[in-house]
């Protein structure tokens, strides 16, 4: 046994088929998330036109407003995969500016959610008011946790640009925070088919009572 | 990544030194090494063992008598909900997690897993998780809904006080730990292999810890989001189960059993796992059918996912629900069947070692064929509408998690304790230990097949004389008793065989995976060479290598010596250094978790715990030395 | 079947293929985005993009005005009376479009090892046919009293 050995633990020493630890992670933990937002998404419509009293989504939903917000967040995504192809690139101050202006977007949407829910809670929806309720507002809001979440994340890793600290040849930290980001895109895109578009005409089912408050 | 100099690394100031010693408390709270903090999941969840025993005592001894009051009936839910949530949670998947975090990155020639801080957090994250469920032992009762908890008796409405939101929150911060040490399980399995081990060339152990971490991984989240909307029920009013509302409790069912049925495969792959390793080791044989029991492995995995009405036959969901089910759970059994007649076809004519660790494992394909049998016969739908929710059912799941996973687990605890310590445990004590848990675990659950099939029902408080059921009642006690004595025997054992220390080298069983070709207890880098793979057990292959010419008389061993790191030079040894930011999170996150109970105020504490405890993560760098930065 | 296919999987990578250890190999080089079949039809993108072996700027800005024009097929639908019985569909429709977009193209699922697409579409693939068989069963047992 040689004694000059360097033993070492580490992504470059012991890895079997050449890609990132952190990104198989990241893909990993996504496939994970699937199943955490499925069975959210999967309550709300086994429970869609189930609910005994208003108000209802046609009462409620308001569709051009949050078509707003999804575009904004759209184009974050957008933004994400350009600061990382400018930071790859080592353009550091174009890297920065669109990551910044993915916070940014990022505010804007949750700013959005906050007034949606501001103002259903405002014409008398609650969580606890009827079932569309609690399965709407549990999925959005969790979703919205993780838009949080991603937006601190890349406050930190905007300080850390700023710093010097993330450039090219760390790019893989924005690339996993860019994957994470993604991922709460799409599970958007999903919640905006089938809570908005899909829901938004339901109205009172059959059984149920009307709903008379509201404006 | 390391190469690239960052100029300005900026790190959080320091609230305690980072550790640096290797020995102490301070040592054991900060560790990164999957060896110690697979040792430490040992011993917690062996400590939940003995407490879900005891538990498991009191019921047997209420019910051993008709009539009898020993626990008041209020004490008695609590009693059969938290023995049953800690068998699960807090013992048989922690105690496997255990031997997933000593032996995998062992088995596939790793120095550790991929994140070892990771792996850190998820340790601790579970023995805060297992300590804030029990604290409603403390504060007003345990939780007492059963570990299923279905509304609406888990409801605010029928289940005042705080027992069942203390279980969904222990579930939940368990179910953050096992998810983040089942991601940390793939990327360690897929990415960290020795050069060529390819998946198929994986020991039999490693592949189950696969299949279990993807079960876990997409498991566990579904059971988080029935945890999230019970506790909105609960705190929120929200109307998820509140029939009032229009919410259907049916749907809980509906949930629980999704994350439930994959969660019985959490439990008994690794186990599976274990035996394929220990009937080869013992038999002086390859394992029969290698590639049948992988796969058998994977498409239990799979089939786990559409069986979960199996545990809802009673309630109605229409006849073509139920024979959908009962088809798609008669079909489950084939591979297990396959993996069953590969273990016999291993034993079959091999030169069979019958130590306690190998007893252990012919126990387990015994009483796992007979639970996997019973399992068959309420698998169909009629005939389980006479068997739902009686002690036929109790018979049948402790066949196969008793009989199974802890047979299993006792018989891994056997064989890779040389490996854990260095020395052998007791052979003769072991044996005791084994022929008084058979004994004991027949006589206890083997009578009670026949006190369901006479209609006692589960979780009843007590019955009376004119039932016909107090001597078999009796006996379970009994043998319940002697499953506790056993257990003692196996303490014993410890104690004495480390007075006695007997040296085990690192290879005390001529054994043939990878974690046998280094010292016992390994050094802290694990290998000092990472080791280049040609076959399946390679290691055994390298001691004869005549067996691969398909020469079969007068083999000769090779004198092949355990890897030596006597003589390695400290200085060159570069591993993770000790962080103690993983312990600063899982307090955390407990923190908060009270507080969604209590008020706000602790929420606030954790959060801001947690965010001063990932910032300090992501900045430090995970080696001193080389800065590397994770 | 195949569009799919070359959606997600770069010039034929065989999903079902368990990766095999090499030694130290590399990532695989990022490979051209529009894969075979466009790089063959010498499509109009194929000019637009950076052709610098990886993708380039003007390349995600088509892919985001695509996303952009979708979503406002949307809501339009959406709008429309007329198009309302066929709204359903339609969405899901938009909507995975828009998924498979981002996750093969921003995500860079299409040209990425392909590991990553087998993790995440055998996960997708679980958690549709599982909550399928679940809101199917809910929708028999007539949830809700």
């Amino acid at each position: 046994m040689s004694t000059n050995v360097t033993i070492h633990h580490g992504e470059e020493i012991n890895n079997s088929t050449g890609v990132s630890h952190k990104k198989l992670l990241m893909w990993t933990f996504l496939g994970s998330d699937v199943m955490f937002f499925g069975t959210f998404i999967a309550t709300f419509m086994a429970y869609r036109n189930k609910s005994l009293n208003g108000p209802y989504p046609e009462d409620t939903l308001n569709i051009p407003i949050t078509s707003v917000s999804t575009f904004v967040l759209l184009m974050s995504s957008l933004g994400i995969v350009l600061a990382l192809h400018y930071l790859k690139e080592a353009k550091m101050g174009l890297a920065k500016f669109w990551l910044l202006l993915v916070i940014i977007m990022g505010i804007i949407f949750i700013g959005f959610q906050i007034y949606e829910f501001s103002h259903f809670a405002h014409m008398g929806m609650t969580p606890q008011v009827n079932l569309f309720g609690s399965t709407f507002f549990t999925l959005t809001s969790l979703h919205g946790a993780h838009v949080s979440l991603g937006i601190l994340w890349l406050i930190f890793l905007l300080i850390n640009e700023h710093r010097g600290n993330l450039n090219s040849g760390n790019a893989i930290d924005l690339e996993i925070a860019g994957l994470y980001w993604h991922f709460v895109d799409i599970v958007w895109i999903v919640i905006f088919a089938l809570l908005y578009l899909i829901t938004a005409n339901d109205g009172v089912p059959p059984g149920s009572i009307p709903w008379i408050g509201g404006h | 990544m390391s190469s690239i100099a960052k100029p300005k690394q900026f790190q959080l100031p320091r609230i305690f030194p980072r550790p640096k010693s290797h020995k102490g408390l301070w040592y054991w709270l900060a560790t990164v090494d999957h060896k110690k903090i697979g040792t430490m999941y040992g011993l917690v969840a062996f400590f939940w063992f003995l407490v879900g025993g005891i538990e498991a005592l009191l019921i047997r001894l209420q019910l051993g008598q008709a009539e009898s009051s020993i626990l008041s009936p209020e004490v008695y839910n609590q009693m059969f909900t938290m023995h049953g949530t800690t068998m699960v949670f807090l013992v048989v998947m922690p105690l496997s997690a255990a031997f997933f975090n000593w032996i995998v990155p062992l088995q596939i020639g790793a120095r550790d897993v991929a994140f070892p801080r990771l792996n850190a957090l998820s340790l601790w994250v579970f023995i805060f998780g297992t300590i804030l469920m029990n604290i409603s032992w403390f504060v007003g009762g345990a939780p007492n809904g059963g570990w299923f908890g279905y509304p609406p008796n888990s409801s605010l409405g029928f289940n005042p006080g705080n027992g069942i939101t203390y279980w969904v929150m222990g579930l939940n911060i368990l179910g953050v730990a096992s998810i983040a040490a089942g991601l940390n399980f793939i990327v360690t399995i897929i990415n960290m292999r020795a050069p060529g081990m390819h998946m198929m060339k994986m020991p039999v152990f490693t592949w189950m810890t696969l299949i279990t971490s993807v079960l876990i991984v997409l498991a566990l989240p579904i059971l988080a989001v029935a945890g999230i909307q019970l506790t909105a029920d609960r705190i929120y009013g929200t109307n998820f189960f509140n029939s009032e509302a229009g919410g259907d409790p049916i749907f809980w069912q509906h949930i629980f059993w999704l994350f439930g049925h994959p969660e019985v495969y959490i439990l008994i792959l690794p186990a599976m796992g274990i035996v394929s390793e220990v009937l080869p080791t013992f038999s002086r044989k390859p394992l029969f059918g290698y590639t049948a029991i992988v796969f058998a492995g994977i498409v239990i995995g799979f089939m786990g996912w559409f069986v979960w009405s199996h545990h809802m036959f009673t309630v109605g969901l229409g006849p073509a629900a139920n024979t959908a089910f009962t088809i798609t759970t008669m079909l489950i059994a084939i591979p297990t069947g396959v993996k069953i007649f590969n273990w016999i076809s291993t034993l079959w004519g091999g030169s069979i070692k019958l130590n306690t660790s190998m007893l252990f494992s012919i126990g387990f394909i015994a009483m796992f064929t007979i639970g996997g049998l019973s399992g068959v016969t309420h698998a169909a739908s009629p005939s389980d509408a006479q068997q739902q929710d009686t002690y036929y059912i109790v018979a049948h799941f402790h066949y196969v998690l008793f009989g199974g996973s802890i047979f299993a687990i006792f018989s891994g605890i056997y064989y890779w304790w040389p490996k854990f310590t260095g020395w052998l445990l007791d052979e003769k004590l072991g044996k005791i230990n084994f022929v008084l848990m058979f004994i004991g675990f027949n006589l206890q659950f083997g009578p009670m097949h026949w006190l369901g099939l006479n209609g006692m029902p589960r979780r009843i408080y007590t019955y009376t004389e004119d039932m016909g059921w107090e001597d078999s009642n009796l006996a379970a006690t009994l043998g319940g008793l002697i499953i506790a004595i056993s257990v003692l025997v196996f303490l014993g054992n410890i104690i004495l065989s480390k007075r006695k220390k007997q040296n085990s080298g690192g290879d005390p069983w001529d054994a043939r995976t990878l974690e046998w070709s280094i010292a016992s207890p390994p050094p802290h880098y694990n290998f000092v060479q990472i080791p280049k793979v040609k076959h399946i057990d390679d290691w055994w292959y390298r001691k004869y290598p005549e067996l691969l010419e398909g020469n079969n008389q007068n083999i000769k061993k090779q004198k092949i010596e355990v890897e030596d790191s006597s003589n390695v030079d400290e200085s060159k040894i570069h591993m993770p250094d000790l962080s103690y930011y993983p312990l600063i999170i899982g307090v955390g996150l407990t923190i908060a978790a009270l507080g969604v109970m209590y008020t706000y105020a602790l929420v606030t504490i954790g959060l801001i715990m947690v965010f001063w405890g990932s910032i300090g993560w992501s900045t430090e760098p995970v080696n001193e030395d080389s800065k590397e930065h994770h | 079947m195949s569009l799919l296919k070359d959606l997600f999987f770069y010039q034929g990578n065989k999903w079902w293929k368990i990766p095999e250890t090499t030694e130290l190999s590399k990532n695989p080089k990022n490979e051209h985005p529009f894969g075979g079949f466009m790089e063959k039809s010498k499509n109009i993108l194929l000019i637009l993009s950076s052709g610098k072996g990886h993708a380039g700027p003007i390349y995600y800005w088509i892919i985001a005005a695509i996303l952009g024009i979708i979503t406002m097929i949307e809501v339009w639908w959406f709008g429309i009376k007329e198009l309302r019985y066929m709204l359903v569909p339609a969405m899901l429709i938009f909507s995975i479009l828009k998924f498979a977009l981002v996750v093969a193209f921003f995500m860079h699922l299409r040209f990425d090892h392909k590991m990553f697409s087998t993790i995440f579409i055998t996960c997708m693939v679980v958690g549709i046919l599982f909550f399928s068989v679940f809101l199917l069963l809910s929708a028999f047992h007539g949830l809700g009293t």
